[in-house]
């Protein structure tokens, strides 16, 4: 009979005999060590076979829609033959195997994305520029929002406005206004409306769909209109058509809607005024006696370090930059520092211990490419330094060291950063609240994670670094942990903010 | 737009490697726990409007997942040979006994390091029997070696793993080691 190391891996292959099982079953009811050692192999067993997408430099990868990872992916019979025999060589000589693994990837279900937006206001959820759309409705209730088609068709949408996307070449509006510019390579672009639906054959058109109105109009090219009730009919450049009762033929006129020069300016005038409010806001919040570190990224262009705007008193000092270059923030004339590097970094001090925390910053990530990805890392670890940085998976973690021997604890949040979120502004914030022993992760303003707080010990900051992380306890080499985006606005306040503040900062912000 | 199933979804794949180590305490049958994970991930979306995804699920994906791997530990299991339903039973209740709580989570996000550091011989023998799912048999014909030898390393290479995931976690973790 084997021993019982080879009984376990049998067990563990499910290819035990009813004499192997027999034997198994007397060796660990005899012994319990071995039962002990068994489930030690089981759970190993177990992680090993989940680590498969964990090896070769790649952790999971961040998965919106993950309904199927789970599944064991097998592979071919052939390629395992071929590692197999690359083993003898490797078991013989000292040749590698080049791995077969497949890994999961990303997927998105996203269509569309909205490219711009002036003085807009949603009836549905708020969305930002920048960010995908998936098949659903939108609903405004002014602005203008333009949207930009996966297969290529651009649509400038006048609120109030009911547009719903359907895919990447097709939408629906009950109601609105709308413009829009069809490339030859979407040609084919179809958008459905109440009393009909208009084909696009390359062209830029106008459409609409007011209470009692339906009309089309045609300013360059060509579009097939179905009406509901009526045959098709073809519209050249120069004309017109109401179908919301009888067509009545008309005179096309682009004056009745936004073109996307409009927007062109609009926008630019738009972002002026969201930049004047923001500085007009920043001066309230610097004058918070518990804001003790606020960097605004508006430093002279080309300085190699970051003036402390906290007005407090005891407040904290200014931020050297190491590496990182400048680049633009969330709008024209609002400057942001680009981690990219390995040794980008910038290098600040919060001495002493504090109760309560809150952090909060403005950041554009642009990928999550490493494991640990650092928004603000204590250096080194240990005696309540913290950890605030986003996981390769794309969650938001807290991690607090222990002290005195007592083990770390990391508050996740659950994932938010999927591929979806990349190259966006976005406010993020974190709060260690001791009273109600509470950590609470927000992201644009809104409550993600409440997590409860194991310890409640002060922390202790220390030497610290935006976008990186020093490890002075490593003489052989750090990890690399550096963040790869941007970052244009920093906060840190020694007390608890609540949750209205949070939301009022992210409009802030 | 669906994004409630996009949260809940997200909200679980947080907890993952949570729920698998749960599932490890109630069903310790080998390539079990990703199924119970996957079933308790269908309904947990299943039932996605009835949780607040803010809150801390680890208590119900605890209940759940303890349901679920009961739960298919005995579908699985049933299809065995009377002998082997025993011996799998033994090793349930050894497993529910253990005191300490499920590890797994802490673990696995220490194992990829540990992995690189497992000598070239060994990482290949990681990689042919678990990613690319080659048996001990045909592993052992092709390096001309026998069965049982394999299956000694392979016994070896986990020894190695769990030695260097005690000495991790005992240094602070997969984090901020």
């Amino acid at each position: 009979m084997p021993e019982v190391d080879t009984l376990i891996q049998r067990y563990l292959e499910g290819v035990l005999s009813t004499d192997e099982a027999e034997a198994l079953h007397g060796l660990i009811e005899a012994n319990p060590e071995d039962g002990r050692r068994l489930l030690r192999h089981l759970e190993m067993d177990a992680m090993l076979r989940a680590s498969k997408g964990l090896t070769n430099g790649g952790m999971r990868a961040p998965m919106l829609l993950p309904k199927r990872r789970f599944t064991v992916t097998t592979v071919a019979g052939v390629a395992a033959l071929a590692a197999c025999v690359a083993l003898v060589g490797g078991w013989i000589g000292s040749g590698l195997i080049e791995s077969t693994r497949s890994e999961s990837e990303a997927t998105t279900a996203s269509v569309a994305v909205l490219t711009r937006a002036v003085n807009l206001e949603w009836e549905s959820p708020a969305m930002t520029v920048g960010t995908p759309l998936v098949p659903g409705v939108l609903k405004m209730k002014s602005g203008l929002a333009q949207i930009e088609f996966y297969h290529g068709a651009r649509v400038l949408i006048e609120g109030p406005a009911e547009f719903e996307l359907v895919s990447a070449g097709e939408a629906t509006c009950t109601r609105g206004k709308l413009s829009a510019q069809v490339p030859p390579q979407a040609k084919g672009f179809r958008i459905n409306t109440p009393k009909g639906t208009i084909v696009d054959l390359g062209t830029e058109f106008g459409l609409d769909v007011s209470s009692g109105t339906s009309e089309v109009h045609v300013f360059k090219g060509e579009v097939e209109l179905h009406p509901v009730s009526d045959a098709m009919r073809s519209l050249k450049e120069g004309q017109a058509l109401s179908f919301a009762g009888a067509p009545t033929s008309l005179a096309a006129n682009p004056l009745g809607f936004a073109s996307l020069g409009d927007i062109d300016s609009r926008t630019v005038d738009s972002q002026r005024m969201e930049l004047e409010r923001w500085k007009a806001k920043s001066q309230i919040l610097n004058e918070d006696s518990a804001l003790k570190l606020r960097f605004d990224f508006q430093d002279r262009l080309g300085s190699r370090s970051l003036m402390n705007q906290a007005g407090a008193e005891g407040r904290n000092g200014d931020g050297s930059i190491v590496g990182a270059e400048w680049t633009q923030g969330r709008w024209p004339g609002k400057g942001a520092l680009e981690f990219r590097n390995v040794s980008d970094r910038v290098r600040l001090s919060i001495p002493g211990e504090t109760k309560a925390l809150t952090l909060a910053a403005c950041v554009r990530i642009n990928g999550l490419d490493r494991v640990f990805n650092s928004l603000f890392m204590s250096e080194s670890w240990g005696d309540r330094k913290i950890h605030w940085q986003i996981t390769r998976d794309g969650l938001i973690r807290l991690g607090v060291a222990g002290s005195g021997g007592d083990r770390h604890v990391d508050y996740d949040a659950p994932v938010f950063f999927t591929p979806e979120r990349f190259g966006r502004w976005i406010q993020i914030a974190v709060v260690f609240d001791p009273t109600a022993r509470e950590v609470r992760h927000y992201a644009e303003g809104d409550l993600i994670a409440r997590l409860p707080m194991k310890d409640a010990t002060p922390l202790r900051i220390g030497i610290a670094e935006l976008g990186n992380w020093n490890d002075s306890r490593q003489k052989g080499g750090v990890a690399i942990r550096h963040l790869s985006g941007a970052m244009d606005e920093f906060a840190l306040w020694d007390r608890v903010l609540r949750d209205d503040e949070i939301a009022r900062l992210a409009r802030w912000f | 737009m669906n994004t409630d199933e996009t949260h809940a979804a997200q909200a679980f794949l947080t907890h993952h490697d949570f729920v698998k180590g749960v599932a490890l305490k109630y069903a310790p049958w080998p390539g079990l726990v990703e199924d119970i994970c996957q079933q308790v991930f269908l309904e947990f979306l299943a039932k996605e409007d009835r949780w607040d995804v803010s809150r801390d699920l680890r208590p119900l994906l605890a209940t759940m997942t303890r349901h679920v791997a009961m739960r298919l530990w005995r579908e699985r299991t049933r299809q065995q040979p009377e002998v082997v339903q025993k011996l799998a039973e033994h090793i349930r209740q050894l497993a529910e006994s253990q005191e300490a709580p499920p590890r797994y989570e802490e673990e696995i996000a220490v194992l990829r390091n540990c992995l690189q550091k497992l000598p070239e011989k060994s990482r290949e023998l990681v990689e042919l029997y678990y990613y690319n799912e080659v048996g001990t048999p045909e592993i052992a014909e092709q390096i001309n070696m026998r069965t049982d030898t394999v299956c000694r390393a392979l016994s070896r290479v986990r020894e190695k793993l769990r030695e260097c995931i005690e000495r991790s976690m005992e240094r602070g973790g997969a984090a901020h080691a």
